[in-house]
């Protein structure tokens, strides 16, 4: 499903207007993880990731993994150093008020699957 | 552990110094100085757990540094409820002949609300030193947690538990942040006391020297035990 396509199923605020990129990005594979260097080493290529975290590394790290967006859920909002380092290194940015347990159930059930699906 | 007990112990062990770190507070450093005297330097200390449960060992100048800074971090706490203490034991604040003073209602296992820079910059605010506690390990510490050093938090050196030996390949993988390296036991019971340890070249053990060898100023240095 597109990227743009989740954000309006999900009703996802976007943090990252300026990216425009992404929103046709055909996104398959999702991770959850809270633990940055886990999703370092797991997170799936051209995928999404659900996190709690907002520190700035969470850019780093999705940039490396080469992920195409974060959801934060819970209604953590990052600083705006981390938005525009998001925005220079093309990563797309929502939030959600939903906790991750719900957000990664919409996900799957829109056919968002993880690594071991 | 108490003020009397956790001195008998390092002294046994051939410390020169040791610091008091509890989770979040420094409501028992003065004790643990008031019962060393001077037989053995003791440094006010605190473990703070930032918001993204990063470990962050700050060691302050004196005991009345350490009590400011703690009441600052105390201050994002919220209070412990009735299962509290069934999981994570009771929050005793100790006189220096281990009689009980207080029980402490802050709910110090719990995380800060302060990210890691903010809290290395709460740390050298009240005139400490910020150490990224035990990064070689997969939780609690800023690698665990955060995927990458956060290299621009400031921090004053990196603490590698007892589980990397000193001088393999392990530790020099921590080498690569260009920071001072120190083990330290991280003792949750007496009987960790001396179970990892860091010698520091100086002049004699204080706050002060040790601040200097972190910087590796004036020939002062630290190295592995």
């Amino acid at each position: 499903m597109k990227l743009e396509d989740i954000a309006r199923e999900l009703g996802l605020t976007e943090l990252t207007p300026e990216v425009t990129g992404n929103a046709e990005a055909e996104i398959e594979r999702g991770y959850a993880s809270d633990l940055l260097s886990d999703v370092l080493a797991h997170a799936p290529e051209g995928g999404v990731l659900i996190t709690l975290q907002v520190h700035l590394n969470v850019i780093a790290v999705a940039s490396h993994a080469e992920l195409a967006a974060v959801i934060f859920a819970g209604d953590r909002r990052p600083d705006d150093d981390v938005r525009a380092k998001a925005v220079a290194e093309a990563v797309s940015l929502f939030v959600s008020p939903a906790d991750t347990f719900d957000i990664v159930g919409r996900l799957y059930a829109l056919g968002v699957k993880g690594n071991h699906a | 552990m108490t003020p009397p007990a956790i001195v008998e112990r390092a002294l046994a062990e051939g410390l020169g110094m040791i610091a008091v770190c509890d989770h979040n507070s420094a409501r028992n450093a003065a004790a643990v100085q008031e019962a060393a005297g001077a037989r053995l330097a003791v440094l006010a200390g605190m473990e703070i757990t930032t918001v993204e449960e990063c470990h962050v060992v700050a060691l302050f100048p004196d005991a009345a540094a350490a009590q400011a800074a703690g009441a600052e971090v105390g201050a994002t706490l919220g209070q412990i409820d009735d299962g509290y203490g069934t999981f994570f034991g009771e929050q005793r604040v100790l006189a220096a002949d281990g009689g009980e003073r207080a029980r402490e209602t802050l709910a110090l296992a719990t995380a800060t609300t302060l990210d890691v820079e903010a809290a290395v910059e709460l740390v050298h605010g009240h005139g400490g030193l910020a150490i990224a506690a035990h990064i070689d390990r997969r939780s609690f510490g800023v690698i665990g947690q955060l995927g990458l050093f956060p290299a621009a938090a400031g921090f004053d050196a990196v603490e590698l538990s007892r589980h990397v030996a000193a001088g393999s390949p392990d530790e020099a993988r921590f080498a690569v942040h260009g920071l001072p390296m120190v083990y330290s036991s991280d003792a949750h019971y007496q009987s960790d006391i001396g179970a990892a340890r860091t010698v520091v070249y100086c002049e004699r053990p204080t706050f002060a020297e040790l601040a200097l060898a972190l910087a590796g100023a004036d020939g002062r240095s630290v190295g592995d035990a």
